[in-house]
């Protein structure tokens, strides 16, 4: 297994990853739901067994019933075959724990979230840090601000603001935007410019990024003819 | 605004829709094909074949419902068995799988092509050119349509499954105050054991409630709904099928029956049904029957079979190409054309019994390595939420490999021999696929090398990284 992606650089791929997520509280869900609307394959791990079974009932990923930190329970998530674990429950250290145990006991990439300024050594350990109080506190001083300012990344309602590189040998790459059509609830907003509104006559060049605005439930659909 | 997105996406099904994927996928050639060439091998005894099927189904389909409810992916059997074994026991399910739908598509089609030229006939109009002719154009027709479209399924499904429960009920109703239990004595003119090549012959009219995993994704509360409509369309289908076969026997009588063949149940229709204002005689209404619910299932196993390519295609266990999208139709392009050419070719080459034969002992297969998907994640992941779990652990799954395994074993070698030239292709496409890398665990090398495909292949390079387990 010696072909897995571990640093950002070769992290570029097309097609579905398999993700463990640690923590099925609400970030863990959300996270869950945005990956398997791109179509991803996510299984969660929740301790508390009446979450758990909130948890399946959202039918977004496979669900294991225990705790992360404990390895056993761990490697029930299938980590020979995963290609990211992200450990996204509210205790940080139990989070740096499960990103490690799940380095030693498979080649998989690591995201850890914190709850507190992320320690500057994180970068050594693990390959990605989150720190969702911070992306919550501009998103807090954006709405304090008013309107003008807002960054693609506020997801308003189902509909989520993407930007999109065309994969070399996707459906639609080279294509005229008059050629294809996309599911209902898809727009392509801004040409690969960044200077234009997407038009007919826009051609979707492979290799350049487009920012596209989808509703949750095309966004595997779009992603598959986008990225292929 | 710019260029918005045009097409409608996929509908959302409620348990009555979900259940009516299943029974119409089940109620298509099966029971107005098979029901005569059963009554030839088996004699009255067909129903009990047909009674001992359904109890097999269903040890299978409690398999599946607990898979289904556990893991939430579309794609069916082949998603639930790439997510517990390597990845060549999930190449075979899927292959096995995917060539299964395809045959039954062939099935379909000629059940299709003989009963649209007796239904024609009945009209004192005989059609041109031989039937296998119709069959083509049948699968050409849905095809396309399925290929340009993403419309051809959805909530229309439910519509004409009720229409074809009611043309049968209309059967059962007519035909049980007629019907002579006389009939069924002797149960057994050939034998006990004969029951067995028949059920082997008729089990695949009880494939197609594993379609509903295939659309798990679209229904409303599928942790509940899931289950329930897969054990709900196995039961209905079963008690529909035991009437219709009951009064078919009853009233045309087994030899008479047997000697129909394909067109049995139309003609024992002809026998006591009056001649209704509007709809016609008996024998046109069933033949009518047939061919509606022939060519419905036909439609089914043609999107099942591109999901199931369009699936294995997103793993890379088949060439990436057939896990894309169409940049303007928004369907599995590739996938249903690949799947069309080789339906068709089955049309033409393989006769009706073999199709049956081959398409039911591959279902065997595939259902036989669910059941063991049931007790491998068992014990795998110990943990796992199962929104539904399969009742009398460890006793259900098991008593499914059996019973899957011995019905496989009757059916005979010409079929077998068949079904081993499909999978040694199957071994010939993964092995070439792993040389070229493309078969890591369904994890390709991030590199243009993902993109290649077979039709345009790449430099085999011997010193590939080949997954442990493929080596």
């Amino acid at each position: 297994m010696s072909r897995n992606p571990t640093s950002d650089t070769d992290y570029e791929r097309t097609g579905d990853l398999r993700v463990v997520v640690a923590g099925g509280g609400e970030l863990g869900l959300r996270t869950a739901e945005l990956l398997h609307d791109r179509g991803h394959n996510v299984t969660l791990v929740e301790t508390d067994a009446e979450r758990a079974a909130e948890l399946s009932d959202e039918y977004v990923a496979t669900v294991i019933e225990g705790d992360a930190s404990r390895p056993s329970v761990l490697r029930q998530a299938r980590l020979d075959r995963a290609d990211v674990v992200a450990a996204l429950t509210d205790d940080e250290a139990t989070n740096f724990a499960v990103c490690m145990a799940a380095q030693r006991l498979a080649d998989v990439r690591t995201v850890m979230r914190t709850t507190t300024t992320p320690d500057d050594l994180y970068a050594e350990f693990v390959d990605g840090v989150v720190f969702p109080e911070r992306s919550g506190a501009r998103t807090a001083a954006n709405e304090i601000t008013g309107v003008g300012v807002r960054t693609v990344e506020e997801v308003f309602g189902d509909v989520e603001v993407l930007e999109v590189e065309i994969a070399e040998g996707a459906p639609v790459a080279g294509k005229r935007l008059d050629e294809v059509r996309l599911p209902r609830g898809s727009i392509i907003v801004v040409d690969y410019q960044g200077n234009r509104i997407g038009g007919p006559e826009t051609v979707l060049e492979p290799g350049a990024r487009y920012v596209v605005a989808v509703e949750s439930d095309v966004v595997d659909e779009v992603l598959n003819l986008l990225r292929g | 605004m710019s260029q918005p997105g045009e097409r409608a996406p996929a509908a959302s099904l409620g348990l009555l829709d979900a259940t009516m994927v299943g029974i119409g996928a089940m109620i298509g050639a099966g029971i107005f094909v098979l029901t005569g060439l059963a009554t030839e091998l088996a004699g009255p005894a067909a129903i009990v074949a047909f009674a001992l099927n359904g109890g097999v189904t269903t040890f299978t389909a409690l398999s599946y419902a607990e898979l289904a409810a556990a893991i939430p992916r579309n794609g069916g059997g082949y998603a639930y068995v790439r997510e517990v074994f390597s990845a060549p026991v999930a190449f075979v399910m899927g292959w096995t799988r995917w060539f299964t739908y395809m045959i039954a598509g062939a099935l379909y089609a000629l059940g299709f092509s003989s009963n649209f030229v007796e239904f024609v006939h009945l009209y004192g109009v005989t059609l041109p050119g031989p039937p296998v002719a119709y069959a083509l154009l049948a699968v050409v027709v849905l095809v396309a349509l399925n290929a340009l479209s993403t419309e051809a399924s959805g909530g229309a499904e439910t519509a004409i499954t009720l229409v074809k429960i009611a043309i049968l009920g209309l059967f059962v109703v007519l035909g049980l105050p007629v019907a002579r239990g006389a009939e069924f004595d002797p149960l057994f003119p050939n034998g006990a054991l004969a029951v067995l090549p028949a059920m082997g012959l008729t089990f695949i009219a009880f494939q197609g409630y594993d379609l509903i995993a295939t659309v798990t994704e679209e229904v409303e509360n599928p942790t509940v709904n899931i289950p329930r409509a897969i054990l709900l369309s196995v039961v209905v289908t079963v008690v529909v099928y035991l009437f219709v076969v009951f009064v078919a026997i009853g009233t045309l009588g087994p030899e008479r029956l047997a000697a129909a063949g394909e067109t049995a149940v139309a003609q024992a229709a002809e026998g006591f049904m009056p001649s209704l204002p509007v709809l016609g005689t008996g024998a046109a209404i069933i033949a009518f029957g047939a061919v509606f619910s022939t060519i419905s299932a036909l439609n089914a196993v043609v999107i099942g079979s591109s999901r199931v390519a369009f699936a294995m295609g997103r793993e890379r266990q088949l060439p990436a190409v057939l896990g894309r999208l169409h940049h303007r139709y928004g369907t599995p392009f590739v996938g249903v054309l690949a799947s069309a050419a080789v339906m068709l070719v089955a049309v033409l080459v393989v006769p009706i019994g073999t199709v049956g034969k081959l398409a039911s002992l591959f279902s065997l297969l595939g259902f036989t390595i669910v059941n063991v998907a049931v007790f491998r994640l068992r014990r795998q992941q110990p943990d796992l939420r199962r929104p539904f779990q399969v009742p009398f652990y460890p006793v259900t799954p098991a008593l499914g490999i059996v019973c899957n395994l011995l019905l496989g074993l009757f059916i005979d070698a010409e079929t077998w021999a068949l079904a081993v030239g499909w999978l040694v292709l199957g071994g010939v496409v993964y092995l070439l696929l792993a040389r070229s890398g493309r078969t890591d665990e369904g994890r390709p090398e991030p590199t243009a090398a993902a993109e290649a495909t077979v039709a345009d292949p790449e430099p085999i390079d011997l010193d590939a990284d080949v997954d442990e387990e493929t080596a």
